[in-house]
């Protein structure tokens, strides 16, 4: 059985998706592929405007998620991070 | 982590340029752990950054003081510039003496909180018994400067030996340089002991130290670079 995910994972996961995607996203896609539901999505993805990590962008009558640089540079530091603690076997 | 015994007077400064960048690896390594805990809030990364931060500030205790030591004009001419043992040491001031004592106390304080962080995951109270020990031993080194390099040997061993099962366990090369940076300081560690038979076993023991420290700087180079080019599995996130 798979552990739940901490906080950190979770937005690590909502950005990696993000990033996968071309680093932009609709919401419904991004809640399916993180596997969140609508009201966890939705406090996530307040932190993550809150944190500018991510910014919401209308093209049309479409609302899209977009990732900042900020988002990026946060993405490759939680990777380094997991590795350093992988290392050392923690 | 040094010693004085003999230091040859050709190598006067060059084993402070690698203290130096000796703390400066050991600084990098409690950044990199100090920004884990940021964000994973785990106490074992917290403790494995508070092991590195002490070896670090031992450096810091040895830099100056050797600066100190090698640099006065006044001590350079009590002790003659040529060789400086630890008998000489003794006699010119409490400074050095306490200087010399931070350094092997933080030493292996900070080796033995980074030996037990993979077993306990936290420290427990008979850290205080360890700490009552650590601090005899770094007491005894000023009479028996081989006690603080026996000692320290015996904790290198040991982290040497729970990084490489570590290895074994997860087939992480990265721990496997980790291990083998251990071992080399180790070795550093055994040539210390001999080092009073000759003052060239001195220079070797530091040139084999820093060699150790070289690998630790590859090691956090290959932690970045992993990190990030890390491809993690596309669409299948752990639930929630």
């Amino acid at each position: 059985m798979e552990r739940k995910r901490n906080r950190v994972e979770i937005i690590h996961d909502m950005l990696r998706i993000i990033q996968e995607k071309g680093g932009k996203i609709r919401k419904t896609h991004l809640m399916y592929k993180a596997n969140l539901s609508h009201k966890q999505m939705l406090l996530y993805l307040e932190e993550l405007i809150k944190n500018n990590l991510v910014e919401d962008f209308k093209s049309g009558d479409k609302n899209f998620i977009l990732i900042t640089n900020r988002g990026r540079e946060f993405s490759v530091k939680y990777l380094q991070m997991r590795e350093f603690e992988k290392t050392f076997g923690l | 982590m040094v010693k004085i015994v003999f230091t040859p007077d050709w190598f006067l400064t060059s084993d402070v340029l690698i203290e130096i960048f000796s703390f400066l690896i050991l600084c990098l390594f409690f950044m990199l752990a100090f920004k884990s805990y940021q964000l994973s809030k785990k106490k074992s990364v917290f403790y494995l950054g508070l092991g590195f931060f002490l070896i670090a500030l031992a450096e810091l205790s040895t830099i100056l003081t050797k600066i100190i030591l090698y640099y006065d004009t006044d001590v350079t001419h009590e002790i003659g510039k040529a060789i400086i043992t630890y008998e000489i040491v003794k006699s010119v001031d409490i400074f050095y003496y306490l200087g010399f004592f931070l350094q092997r106390f933080l030493t292996l304080l900070g080796l033995y909180v980074i030996y037990k962080i993979p077993y306990d995951k936290k420290l427990t109270l008979d850290l205080l018994l360890s700490l009552y020990l650590i601090f005899v031993a770094a007491l005894l080194s000023n009479s028996m400067y081989y006690f603080y390099h026996l000692t320290a040997l015996v904790l290198l061993v040991f982290i040497s030996r729970n990084y490489y099962k570590v290895y074994r366990k997860k087939k992480i090369r990265n721990t496997r340089i980790l291990a083998f940076a251990f071992v080399i300081l180790a070795l550093s560690q055994t040539i210390f002991i001999l080092s009073k038979l000759n003052s060239l076993l001195y220079a070797t023991a530091q040139l084999i130290q820093l060699a150790g420290y070289i690998i630790l700087l590859i090691l956090i180079m290959k932690i970045i670079k992993n990190g990030k080019k890390e491809k993690q599995s596309g669409d299948n996130p752990r639930h929630a």
